[in-house]
């Protein structure tokens, strides 16, 4: 090989090191700034879903609640005596998932502010869905609750939705509700008897045809003076504080803060 | 490794006629980019601004996850979309964003077929409000041939990451 060959060979490594190695440089970028950013994109999630999650936390009030009585048309008032409103409604369907949601974030407040005398609740439990099996779960659980004296009705309440089962299968059998009956402190015959027989189906069926005329569409659906809340007053703790509070400050007429104790209930 | 691999097809450029495709091609990215980022911004900020409650009643809907992973994915999944829409719009890691975004419009078509297969009816939850729907009301087809259209662009981004204004540019990646 003449020296000439020789040096072209070896300029031609030359040039060939050389791209080899802006090659494995740019690989390197490639692979820094893919690393970048990846790391973006876990700092901010993690980051983030730990202010969600704070944000998501319920009132956990375990305090002593409001004095609960039934009402003629079967729903259920929880208020101090005395409180005649803001009045709160909640519509819910022991099968929805969404009352679920509701009550898990917000059940707790309801109950406080109810035991500070904030607000009068009252529950509308109801048979909102139409098709098998949620409608005879859903009106398993209704019936049931209705079966429950008053002042047991918020313990059974929260036990039927901490049992739902999945959308789609079957649950909320009427052993299951009996037991979670006794479990709320409901030991008599008669509830068990009333469970068993359905002999509150047709309080049910009212309840859901006052529910349909008073326009609720779907559930957990929360008036507030007759008004529907939205999604972060239905769904926040703050969001659900604050317009109460706005709705005990704001004139209504049947509102009276109670400077005479009257047994409305 | 992979990166190695579709280095190369990077570097291997497509065979290019007169130097149209060499022009076109990262503007189509550029508009891609913008796309997908505009897609899945409005995803992430639609949920992002619902109540928490909202967000895990979403995913918990899907009847998948187990409860204790609801809470994360719910509330980590719009904000993911939303920082990669905003990578996609700032062009950086454009491959890996663009892949990402694709594996995610797998994963979402995978749990709309699966939920549909199961005979649920709810709504995806795509862009906010998901959770129970009436029986009849579902949109699974609809929502399955939306989130593939989305998954073609990000195979797009993926397969072509040279773009215009992209911060990947000055880093001195996917140059022309």
């Amino acid at each position: 090989m003449s020296k000439a060959a020789r040096e072209r060979t070896a300029r031609d490594r030359l040039a060939e090191e050389r791209k080899r190695q802006a090659e494995r440089h740019k690989r390197l970028r490639a692979i820094m700034v893919t690393l970048g950013a990846i790391a973006v994109i876990a700092v901010v999630v993690v980051a983030f879903v730990a202010v969600q999650s704070n944000r998501d936390n319920t009132d956990g009030y375990q305090g002593p609640l409001a004095p609960l009585s039934r009402q003629a048309d079967g729903s259920v008032v929880m208020a101090k005596a005395g409180v005649a409103g803001p009045v709160l409604e909640v519509f819910e369907d022991f099968q929805c998932p969404a009352c679920k949601n509701f009550e898990d974030v917000n059940g707790d407040t309801a109950k406080r502010l109810a035991a500070e005398g904030k607000v009068k609740v009252i529950y509308r439990p109801f048979r909102l869905f139409q098709q098998e099996p949620l409608k005879s779960n859903s009106q398993r659980a209704a019936n049931a609750a209705e079966c429950a004296p008053a002042d047991k009705w918020i313990a059974l309440h929260d036990l039927i939705f901490k049992n739902q089962p999945a959308e789609g299968s079957k649950g909320f059998s009427n052993k299951d509700l009996i037991g979670w009956g006794k479990e709320a402190g409901i030991n008599d015959a008669a509830f068990e008897k009333c469970v068993n027989q359905g002999e509150k189906n047709s309080v049910v069926d009212q309840a859901t045809q006052y529910a349909s005329s008073a326009g609720v569409q779907g559930t957990p659906t929360l008036n507030l003076n007759g008004t529907k809340l939205g999604d972060d007053a239905t769904y926040t703790q703050a969001g659900l504080e604050k317009a109460i509070q706005a709705a005990a400050s704001a004139p209504a007429p049947s509102a009276t803060p109670s400077a005479t104790p009257s047994k409305s209930n | 490794m992979a990166i190695k691999e579709t280095m190369a097809i990077e570097d291997a450029a497509v065979p290019d006629a007169g130097g149209a495709w060499t022009k076109a091609q990262p503007w189509i990215t550029t508009a891609g980019r913008v796309g997908l980022a505009g897609v899945l911004g409005y995803a992430g900020w639609a949920k992002v601004t619902e109540p928490p409650a909202l967000q895990k009643l979403a995913v918990s809907s899907y009847q998948i996850l187990p409860d204790s992973l609801v809470a994360p994915v719910g509330f980590g999944l719009p904000i993911l979309e939303l920082v990669l829409a905003v990578l996609l719009l700032l062009g950086f890691g454009t491959r890996f964003t663009g892949a990402f975004s694709g594996l995610l419009m797998i994963i979402f078509i995978g749990g709309i077929i699966s939920v549909w297969s199961r005979g649920l009816s709810i709504d995806c939850g795509c862009f906010g409000s998901g959770g129970a729907v009436e029986q009849g009301q579902t949109r699974y087809l609809q929502e399955i041939l939306r989130d593939t259209g989305f998954l073609a662009l990000a195979a797009w981004i993926t397969a072509f990451p040279r773009s215009k204004l992209a911060l990947d540019r000055l880093l001195g990646l996917y140059k022309d």
